[in-house]
């Protein structure tokens, strides 16, 4: 008990000392375990948000729909009220097809004619205002954010101008634009929002000769069974073509609109967790001497290797574990937003599977112990007296870099020299540009694809799972930018505090601040041109392998963008870093170096 | 130079640390001409300022008040940038720890400041071969600072230093972490700068290198309190003084 509090305080006076890296690697694990585990929980999360709808709604189990409005369209549905396996009804409804037009927006529309009072199935919770009445309508809370309308506005439903009284959810049709089911006749179905009339007011759509569908909604013994009940019905054969959903159906179409999200949230929480990994690589590298002293000192008062590395391990352990935590409440916060981009569905939390739990923390974890097992171990193997001395890890020889940098000007020369100091890092600062890269490729591939909207005649109503996809990617993108930021920063600052002395030295011998805060600034840039050149073909290689084969690639020249947006941006973020680096006092430097 | 051939000079040189009860005066009001061809030796206490005043003859830290006068240049309020010319130029720095990059060979620690001052890569390897020889180390061009013993470390240091041909060398406490025989190679090198005409400022708490100089200014609280030119200094006596054969 006593080690494991030996160990607890050490850990947490290591993180008050280093309060910033502590910090910096929370942002880097977070970001990654939040992208990972909205990826991985949200076909599951749109899922429990139907469910959840369906069991507020008293949502059916099988909706059937047949063509036409007359008698024999709603007795062959009738007909089926009467299987054993029914247990209740509601309908038939007839629905008209028609359009619905409200601030400019005309979009394709169904509108249901429906009671004052809703049935015993389907009965669709009402989030603003009233339920039907005459006069007015309620719009299906998608197609209503979709068109901009609020109760107490006015929509013109088939030329018709009518109040919106309310603003409803149901689980009897799949969420916006997918309320249609099936086209006029029986075709196929487009693209359409629902609102819900009075009985009476769908006399004037009926009386224009508006293509009508009558439905019904059924409850069944056993829900889970919805299929099996289908299937039986069809085997009778039917001459009205009626036609079957069930609600095993109807969420599984709801997950459609993630289709373009959910694979960019999960490569991306991939690219995220590489970024992760060498930002946490730079920080844990930035300490390795530090981390040398520490261990030297812990040997020399009789800690042993297990203890030290308990003490070592434990703090990155400790922070993954947190940051993992904070991902998965971001992913549980953000999961309801994201997986129901329509409103559609009824909004509530939806925490992640455990199985998702599981993979974030082995992801976070995984990422902790890779990047400090190697400085650890280092650590652990370094002599007492030399761990103390500090002379475990020296900077390697290139003579041939070196001969290469003394015919440059003085801040690439240095440039050079500080790459050779640590090559490593170098890989890593190309790595991280190489997977922002990666991102801004992916946002310029998606720019150029064709698109396709839902208003009839309006260029407003947007492509919802197509606008999803988008600013899944943009946001992924704009966490890859940001971890990539807080990298460049990272390998800067940390270049610049371990070349503090030799950058004094160089001072002492005459090289001017400028030169230095240019010196610096070179060795960052120098590896980001391979990783930004690098990284865009690598990101049209991942977009085209992902996605379909008339998929459109941008002009060339679009693509030079990042590669030159990116060296632009390494200059700008190092800029700062490197010129306090520089204004350091030399004597100060190198007093401390020598005490 | 000045009227009076000091290569540097110092008039009214004051450093100061905090302020209030906290005020320490590191260098206090100092006044130094500094001949050509001068070796001068600063003594004194550890903490009585003998290093900041070398930093500050330097211009590697500014004074509080007080002038400084390199070759007739007033550089205590010239920019950063203009120091560091200076620097590249006038002033070799020797430290008692070295401080040579350790990544680079012997050969690429001299070089270092021949290419910072523009020269060409051929110019500075051709500088530091000749220096490595005068400093005895020819054969250790190669070798890694610490593939060198503490002596030759110093001794690599002080070619660097002398790799611009600098108009004042100054060196804090060059022989601190160097035993008496590591000592005594330096001693020689310093003595045979001096035989061809090069300005030294030697800082050191060393009784015995202090008695090698031509001059010895004695420190405390930042102030002089002594400056003693000596008449015959140590000149083929360095052996016996460090009870080492000569």
């Amino acid at each position: 008990m006593g080690r494991i509090l030996l160990v607890l305080r050490l850990v947490a006076a290591d993180v008050r000392r280093h309060p910033a890296q502590a910090a910096m690697m929370l942002m880097t694990i977070t970001a990654a375990t939040a992208a990972l585990s909205l990826g991985m929980s949200l076909r599951g999360t749109t899922d429990t948000l139907y469910r959840q709808t369906r069991a507020a709604t008293a949502g059916p189990d099988v909706v059937a729909l047949t063509p036409g409005g007359d008698k024999a369209a709603t007795s062959a549905l009738r007909s089926l009220t009467r299987a054993p396996e029914v247990t209740a009804h509601s309908g038939p409804h007839r629905q008209y097809y028609t359009t619905v037009t409200a601030h400019g927006l005309t979009s394709a529309a169904v509108a249901q004619g429906a009671g004052a009072a809703p049935g015993p199935v389907d009965r669709p919770l009402v989030t603003s205002g009233t339920w039907v009445r005459p006069g007015g309508v309620v719009v299906e809370r998608g197609f209503a954010a979709a068109l901009r309308v609020r109760v107490g506005d006015r929509v013109t439903v088939a030329g018709r101008s009518l109040p919106v009284t309310g603003i409803a959810v149901g689980a009897g049709h799949p969420v916006y634009p997918g309320a249609q089911m099936m086209g006029p006749g029986g075709g196929p179905s487009d693209y359409s929002g629902l609102v819900w009339m009075s009985e009476a007011d769908t006399g004037p759509l009926a009386a224009a000769g508006l293509p009508v569908t009558s439905l019904l909604y059924l409850d069944l013994r056993d829900p889970a069974a919805a299929q099996e009940f289908v299937e039986s019905r069809r085997q009778f054969g039917d001459e009205h073509q009626t036609n079957f959903f069930t609600w095993q159906f109807m969420a599984e179409d709801d997950a459609r609109i993630l289709r373009q999200g959910q694979p960019v949230l999960v490569i991306g929480s991939w690219l995220l967790a590489l970024l992760a990994v060498g930002g946490v690589a730079t920080l844990a590298a930035g300490r390795a001497a530090k981390q040398t002293r520490r261990v030297g000192l812990l040997k020399a008062v009789g800690a042993t290797p297990g203890l030290i590395a308990a003490v070592l391990l434990g703090e990155y352990l400790t922070l993954a574990l947190i940051a993992d935590a904070l991902g998965l409440a971001i992913a549980r916060l953000a999961a309801p937003g994201l997986a129901n981009p329509t409103a559609s569905l009824l909004t509530a939390a939806a925490g992640p599977s455990d199985d998702t739990v599981a993979a974030t923390t082995c992801v976070a974890l995984a990422m902790a112990v890779l990047t400090t097992l190697g400085p650890t171990r280092r650590a652990l193997r370094t002599e007492t007296v030399s761990a103390l001395a500090d002379t475990a890890r020296r900077p390697g020889h290139r003579p041939w870099l070196n001969g290469l940098s003394a015919l440059l000007p003085t801040p690439l020369l240095l440039a050079l020299r500080l790459i050779a100091r640590r090559p490593g890092r170098a890989v890593l600062h190309a790595w991280s540009i190489a997977v922002m890269m990666i991102g801004a490729t992916a946002l310029l591939m998606a720019r150029v694809q064709t698109d396709f909207d839902y208003g009839l005649g309006s260029s407003h109503l947007g492509n919802v799972q197509r606008e999803q996809g988008h600013n899944v990617l943009l946001a992924v993108t704009a966490a890859l930018a940001a971890l990539a930021a807080v990298n460049i920063v990272t390998i800067t600052w940390t270049t610049a505090l371990e070349a503090r002395p030799v950058m004094a030295i160089a001072r002492t011998l005459g090289a001017t601040p400028g030169q230095i805060t240019a010196g610096l600034s070179a060795a960052q840039l120098l590896p980001t041109v391979p990783g930004a050149v690098l990284g865009v073909p690598l990101g049209l290689f991942l977009v085209l392998s992902l996605s379909p084969q008339n998929t459109v690639v941008p002009p060339t020249w679009w693509l030079f963008i990042p590669v030159l947006v990116a060296p632009l941006a390494t200059a700008a973020l190092t800029a700062v870093p490197a010129r306090l680096a520089a204004r350091r006092s030399v004597a100060r430097t190198l007093s401390v170096e020598t005490g | 130079m000045n009227e009076f051939g000091a290569v540097l000079q110092a008039r009214g040189l004051a450093k100061e640390h905090g302020q209030g009860q906290g005020l320490v005066r590191a260098v206090d009001e100092v006044d130094l001409d500094v001949p050509a061809g001068q070796m001068l030796a600063v003594t004194g206490p550890s903490g009585c300022g003998k290093s900041t005043l070398l930093h500050l003859l330097g211009g590697l830290e500014r004074p509080s008040r007080g002038e400084v006068r390199l070759a007739g240049r007033r550089i205590d309020a010239l920019s950063e940038r203009a120091l560091a010319r200076l620097r590249r130029r006038s002033v070799g720095f020797v430290f008692q720890a070295f401080h040579l990059v350790e990544e680079l060979s012997a050969r690429e620690n001299v070089e270092l400041p021949v290419l910072l001052a523009g020269r060409s890569p051929r110019a500075a390897k051709k500088r530091a071969a000749m220096l490595l020889e005068r400093v005895g180390l020819a054969d250790r061009a190669r070798h890694l600072p610490w593939e060198l013993s503490g002596g030759q470390r110093q001794r690599v240091a002080i070619a660097r230093a002398m790799a611009n041909e600098p108009a004042v060398l100054l060196a804090d406490e060059p022989t601190g972490n160097l035993d008496t025989a590591a000592t005594l190679d330096v001693l020689r090198l310093f003595e045979g700068l001096r035989a061809a005409g090069q300005t030294l400022v030697i800082v050191t708490h060393d009784e015995r290198v202090a008695a090698t100089a031509d001059r010895v200014v004695s420190m405390r609280d930042g102030a002089f309190v002594d400056d003693t030119r000596l008449a015959g200094h140590a000149t083929g006596g360095l052996g016996e003084m460090f009870g080492l054969e000569y």
